[in-house]
């Protein structure tokens, strides 16, 4: 169970670990809101990454996680990450209906 | 575990939200599954390579397990409708008091603050 201190290091691991392995990598958020603690893990039940927090700025950051893995375990993990809004390579948007809210 | 349509699981995420304010953890798992069981995953790979693979979302607040299965399309219009839920009960963390040079330094995301 290793935590991890730098954002962006976690970010990068958990989708390398992703990426590595798409079928048994999951992605786990706790939140307990009586201490006001986040915790938020990456695990392909080999290697584990956790990254725990109490920081409001985090949660934005989790955010943009969130979508990243949205959009990999959704569409898969060949998607190219463009970091939040925008995330739809040329390929994949060939085949979606419109879906140009965003845009 | 309940399977819910993606809208439904919403609703019930944002109760499982409140009700755990003073006590509790909500867990919110994220994981790409096929929603297949594994002989039939087995038999689609050996026929052809059409597994249509979906987004599961579990969440439990260790009393209830809910979940819901998202495909390609309907994610993006979920992960909105989540990113809304999540900030509006996320509220106890706390705010960001110090410029962010401090924080860099030693990993300071666990606080030497502690209580303040």
């Amino acid at each position: 169970m290793v935590y991890i201190d730098s954002w962006d290091d976690f970010v990068e691991r958990s989708i390398q670990v992703f990426r590595a392995d798409p079928h048994a990598a999951r992605y786990v958020m706790k939140y307990r809101h009586c201490d006001g603690k986040l915790v938020l893990k990456v695990t392909d039940n080999r290697v584990c990454l956790k990254f725990k927090t109490d920081q409001a700025q985090d949660a934005k950051k989790m955010e943009k996680l969130n979508n990243i893995f949205f959009a990999l375990m959704a569409r898969g993990p060949d998607v190219d990450i463009s970091e939040v809004t925008g995330k739809e390579p040329l390929e994949q948007q060939a085949s979606k209906k419109g879906r140009g809210r965003r845009q | 575990m309940v399977l819910l349509q993606p809208d439904p699981f919403l609703n019930e995420l944002t109760n499982m939200y409140e009700q755990t304010k003073e006590k509790g953890s909500v867990w919110v798992t994220l994981k790409r599954s096929s929603m297949k069981c594994k002989a039939k995953r087995k038999k689609l790979e050996n026929s052809g390579e059409i597994i249509d693979y979906r987004c599961l979302v579990r969440a439990t607040n260790s009393k209830r397990t809910i979940s819901t299965a998202l495909s390609a399309k309907d994610y993006l219009r979920f992960q909105a409708s989540y990113a809304t839920i999540l900030k509006a009960h996320m509220n106890a963390l706390k705010k960001r008091e110090r410029k962010d040079k401090k924080k860099n330094t030693e990993g300071d995301k666990k606080q030497a603050d502690l209580k303040k």
